[in-house]
C-alpha cells in the first residue's frame, strides 16, 4: 500500500514535522476538560429529525463548522454490509450531517473511509453512496481514498506510536466530524469514536492492535474530532466489528453527540451495559487528556 | 469501382471496431457498483470454436447456453469462409497493425509445408483433449490475446497511468492538483484498474505475446499462417464454403498476389481457400480489377492444404500418447494443499479440461486474489486461476468470476450459495501467530472473518512467551464455519508467510462430485 515514496517522505517529513505539527489544531481550550463538556443524547426513529435534534441540542451546526470551510465527515464505511447489519454508519446520519453542513454554507464536505473490504463494495452496500448521490450537490463528495495523499506525521508525546502515516485530507480539513457506529469488538470490547479514527491512517493498521488503547490515544492526539456523533440507531452486540448476523443487531434508536470524544465513547459504552472504565480506550483517552470519561462531569444537553 | 476500395476499408474498420469493442468489454470486466455485470464481457470466448471443442470433449453437460455463439460462428465459417480471422480476431488485427512497421521489401514466402504446422498442432491438441488433456488454451489466439492483456499489458498501462498521476500530484500546484483531484476518480473508475493489479507470470506471459508479434518480422501474419490452431479449425470448416475468390489461381501475367496477399493464399495451381481470411485486399490492389468474391458451388478443397497423411497420423498419435502420460503425473490436488480454486470451480479434472485460460476471472477478481498458476496446479494447470490468499482474498459477497467464465469451468453461483461454498479451510500456524508465539495481542483475522457466525473465534488462554505466562485472547478456527475466503491470510500482520493459511480441505466442489 505504501509507495516507494515513503522513503522520500520520511526524509522530508523529518524536516517538515516541526513546521507541520503546530498547524494541527490542539484546541483544548475550546472544550475545557474538567469544565463539563456538553453531551447530547436523543432517541427517535426518524433519523433525519434525530440528527437535527441532536445537533440542535449542542447549539447547532454553526458551533462546529464555519461558512466557507472544508469539512471532513468520517463515517465508518469499513465493511461490505447493508445498513441493517449495523456494521457501518447509517447512510441517513451521514446524509443529514452533510445537509446540515451545506446549510451552514461550508465550501466543501468530503466524506471518506479507508475500508477493510473492497472500497467500492463498501461504499455501495453501506447505502452511503446512494444517500450522498441523492443530495445531488457538487460541494459534497464521497471520495475513495487516494493512495497518493498519505503523509507521515511525527506524533508528539506518542506512547505506542511516535510516527505514523495519516490521510492528508483528514489532516488538512478545517473541521473534522467523526461519525462512528457503536459496535462490539473482539479485542477492545467496543469500537466507538476513538477507534473510528483508524479509518484515516495508513500503513499496516493490524500492528496497532498490539497495544490498541495507547495507539488509539496516539492517533487521536493527531486527528482531533471537532464533533463526534455516535450512531447507535442500530448497534452490533456480538461478532463485531463487521457482524453479518441480524440476531446480533439491537435498535436503541439513539444518537450521541459531543465535542468531547471520550465523553461520547463513555456514554455509548453504557448502551452495551458497560461502565466507561471497562473500556480501555476510554480510560486511556481520559488519562491522556483527550476528554472526560466521568459522565457525572458531563453536561447532558 | 468504388467497392474495390470500399470493401477492404470496411474490413479494416471492422477490425478496429472489433478490437475497440473487445477492449471496452475488457474494461467493463470489473466491479462497477452492481453485483451483476450487465454486459456480455466474455463474448469473445463464447464465440471461440476451440472453447466449443474443449467443452464438447470435457466431462459434464455441454454448455450450449454459453457457447451457442461459437456454433453460429462455425456455421457461418462453413458458409462464408475464414472471415473471423480477417475481420474480427483481435490477434489478427494486432498483427496487421504491427505490419505497419514491417519493411516493405519483398521477402520470398516460407515454404508451404510450414502451413501444415497449425493443422498438426490442432490434431495433437484435439487428440489429447479427446483423451482428457486440454491443451487448446496454450495456443488459442483469443486466450493468448486476452490473458496477455489481463496479466501483463493492462497492469503495465495502469502502472504508467499511476506514475503520471503521481507526478501531477507531486507538483502540488493549486490548479493542477485541483484538476487532477477531479479527473483522477473519473479516469480511475472508467479506464484504469481500481487497485493496481499484480500478477505472477506477468513477464512470462508478455514474453510469449511479444514473441508472437515479433514473428511478423519473418512474414506477414506468421502466427495465422503457420501456428494458429483456431485458424486451422476455421480453415477446415471453410474448405467447403460458398464464397471463393476468383481467379481461383494466380494469374501468370501478373503475380502481384504472390507478394501482396497477406495470407499468401493465392497459389499457382489453385488458391488455398482454407488459408484465405477474406481480407479483400486483392480487390483493391489487383491492377486488372479481375478479382471477385463470389458465391460458388462447393468443391472439396482439403487437398490444397497439402497435409501429409503421415504427418497427420504422427500428430494425432502424439496427442493420444501424451494424454495418458500426463494423466500418470501425481495428483497435484493432494501434493499441494495450497492449491485453492475460485468458488464455483468444477471438480479439478473437469476444471482443467474446461478452463481455457482466457484470464477473464483474473481480470474481474475484485481482490486480485486470483492468480495464474505456474506449476502450483501441475504442468497442465499452467495459467489456470488459483486463489493466492496472501495476495488477495475472495470477497465474501462477490460472485463475479462465475459470471464471466465463458466455459462453465467456474459456475455462476447465486449470492446465497456463494457464501456457503467452501473453497478451503484456514489453518493457524502457532509458531508464527503473534498471540501464540510472542504473547502479543492480535485479533486481525477474527476481526476480518466475514461469516455471519465467525469462523475465527477468540479464546482466552494462558500463554507462555519469553519466560512469562499471561492470559491472552488467541484465535481459533471453527472448521464448520470456515469457507476459505482467505481474508485472514491476506490481512495477517506477520511479515512474509501468513500465520494463518488457507488449505484446500473440505472443498464443496469435491464433496458434490463424490455424491
Amino acid at each position: 500500500m505504501i509507495s516507494r515514496r515513503t522513503f522520500v517522505k520520511q526524509c522530508l517529513a523529518t524536516a517538515v514535522a516541526a513546521g507541520t505539527l503546530p498547524v494541527i489544531p490542539v484546541d483544548l481550550a475550546a472544550f475545557p476538560l474538567n469544565n463539563s463538556p456538553p453531551l447530547a443524547v436523543r432517541r427517535g426513529e426518524d433519523i433525519n429529525r434525530l440528527v437535527r435534534q441532536t445537533i440542535e441540542a449542542l447549539g447547532g451546526i454553526d458551533r462546529f463548522v464555519k461558512p466557507g470551510s472544508t469539512v471532513v465527515l468520517k463515517p465508518n464505511i469499513g465493511w461490505d454490509r447493508r445498513p441493517e447489519y449495523a456494521a457501518n454508519t447509517h447512510p441517513l446520519v451521514v446524509k443529514t450531517l452533510a445537509e446540515l453542513c451545506l446549510e451552514a454554507r461550508v465550501q466543501r464536505v468530503r466524506i471518506f473511509d479507508f475500508t477493510c473490504n473492497d472500497p467500492r463494495r463498501c461504499y455501495v452496500n453501506s447505502g452511503i453512496r446512494d444517500a450522498i448521490r441523492s443530495l445531488d450537490n457538487s460541494r459534497v463528495r464521497l471520495e475513495h481514498i487516494n493512495d497518493r495523499a498519505w503523509k507521515e506525521v511525527a506524533i508528539e508525546n506518542g506512547r505506542e506510536l511516535t510516527r505514523w502515516t495519516f490521510y492528508r485530507p483528514a489532516l488538512e480539513a478545517d473541521h473534522f466530524i467523526n461519525i462512528p457506529i457503536a459496535k462490539h469488538h473482539g479485542l477492545s470490547r467496543l469500537t466507538l469514536g476513538m477507534k473510528n479514527i483508524m479509518g484515516v491512517i495508513g500503513d499496516d493498521r493490524g500492528r496497532l492492535h498490539w497495544n490498541l488503547a495507547q495507539a488509539l490515544a496516539d492517533i487521536n492526539s493527531v486527528i482531533q474530532s471537532d464533533l463526534t456523533m455516535i450512531d447507535a440507531t442500530r448497534i452490533l452486540t456480538a461478532n463485531g466489528p463487521q457482524g453479518g448476523n441480524l440476531e446480533d443487531v439491537e435498535h436503541p434508536n439513539t444518537l450521541i453527540a459531543s465535542p468531547d470524544i471520550v465523553a461520547a465513547d463513555a456514554y455509548a459504552a453504557t448502551l452495551f451495559g458497560f461502565q466507561p472504565d471497562q473500556i480501555e480506550s476510554v480510560v486511556v483517552g481520559a488519562e491522556r487528556g483527550l476528554g472526560t470519561m466521568d459522565l457525572e462531569q458531563v453536561e447532558l444537553v | 469501382m468504388i467497392w474495390r476500395t470500399f470493401l477492404p476499408r470496411l474490413r479494416a474498420t471492422s477490425q478496429v471496431i472489433c478490437l475497440l469493442g473487445i477492449l471496452l468489454l475488457f474494461l467493463a470486466t470489473d466491479y462497477r457498483g452492481e453485483d451483476h455485470i450487465p454486459y456480455p464481457v466474455s463474448l469473445l470466448f463464447r464465440l471461440d470454436p476451440l472453447a466449443l471443442v474443449a467443452d464438447l470433449l470435457a466431462p459434464g453437460a455441454f454448455h450450449w447456453q454459453l457457447l451457442w455463439p461459437a456454433i453460429l460462428l462455425v456455421i457461418a465459417t462453413g458458409l462464408f469462409g475464414r472471415f473471423f480471422c480477417g475481420w474480427i480476431c483481435p490477434m489478427g488485427a494486432l498483427l496487421d497493425g504491427c505490419g505497419v512497421f514491417r519493411k516493405k521489401t519483398a521477402q520470398p514466402p516460407l515454404p508451404r509445408k510450414w502451413r501444415r504446422t497449425k493443422y498438426y498442432l490442432l490434431a495433437t491438441t484435439v487428440a489429447a483433449a479427446a483423451l482428457g488433456v486440454q491443451l487448446f488454451s496454450l495456443l488459442d489466439p483469443l486466450s493468448l490475446f486476452l490473458r496477455s492483456l489481463t496479466i501483463s499489458l493492462f497492469p503495465a498501462f495502469n502502472w504508467l497511468m499511476n506514475r503520471l498521476f503521481d507526478g501531477l500530484y507531486a507538483l502540488d500546484i493549486g490548479v493542477i492538483t485541483e484538476g487532477t483531484d477531479r479527473a483522477y476518480p473519473l479516469i480511475r473508475e472508467n479506464l484504469m484498474a481500481f487497485h493496481q493489479p499484480h500478477f505472477q507470470l506477468s513477464v512470462l506471459t508478455f514474453a510469449i505475446f511479444a514473441g508472437i508479434l515479433l514473428l511478423e518480422k519473418i512474414e506477414r501474419r506468421f502466427w495465422c499462417r503457420n501456428l494458429c490452431p483456431l485458424g486451422a479449425l476455421l480453415g477446415l470448416c471453410s474448405s467447403h464454403g460458398l464464397v471463393e475468390r476468383v481467379p481461383t489461381r494466380i494469374c501468370p501475367d501478373c503475380l502481384q498476389c504472390e507478394s501482396d496477399c497477406r495470407m499468401n493464399a493465392v497459389q499457382s495451381e489453385r488458391n488455398c481457400r482454407s488459408e484465405c481470411v477474406q481480407c479483400m485486399d486483392c480487390l483493391e490492389y489487383c491492377p486488372y480489377e479481375r478479382t471477385r468474391f463470389l458465391g460458388i458451388k462447393a468443391k472439396p478443397a482439403l487437398t490444397n492444404i497439402d497435409l501429409s497423411r503421415r504427418g497427420l497420423i504422427t500428430s494425432v498419435a502424439l496427442g493420444a500418447i501424451f494424454a495418458p502420460v500426463a494423466h500418470t503425473a501425481p495428483p497435484v490436488q493432494r501434493e499441494n494443499q495450497y492449491l485453492v480454486r475460485p468458488p464455483g470451480a468444477v471438480a479439478e479434472d473437469e476444471f482443467l479440461r474446461r478452463c481455457i485460460r482466457c484470464g477473464e476471472c483474473l481480470k474481474v477478481c475484485i481482490g486480485n486474489a486470483l492468480q495464474p498458476a505456474l506449476l502450483e496446479a501441475g504442468l497442465l494447470g499452467l495459467w489456470s486461476p488459483i486463489v493466492v490468499a496472501r495476495h488477495g482474498y475472495c470477497e465474501y459477497h462477490c460472485t463475479l468470476c462465475g459470471q464471466v467464465c465463458p466455459t462453465g469451468a467456474i459456475r455462476e453461483l447465486p449470492a446465497e450459495t456463494k457464501i456457503q461454498t467452501v473453497i478451503g479451510l484456514a489453518v493457524i500456524d502457532q509458531k508464527l501467530c503473534l498471540p501464540y508465539a510472542r504473547g502479543t495481542e492480535c485479533l486481525v483475522c477474527e476481526e476480518h472473518c466475514p461469516t455471519g457466525k465467525k469462523a475465527i473465534v477468540l479464546e482466552s488462554r494462558n500463554i507462555s512467551a519469553a519466560g512469562h505466562t499471561k492470559r491472552l485472547k488467541v484465535p481459533q478456527v471453527v472448521p464448520e464455519q470456515c469457507i476459505g475466503c482467505g481474508i485472514c491470510e491476506t490481512r495477517c500482520p506477520t511479515q512474509g508467510i501468513s500465520a494463518i493459511r488457507v488449505i484446500n480441505e473440505g472443498e464443496t466442489r469435491h464433496l458434490n462430485s463424490q455424491q
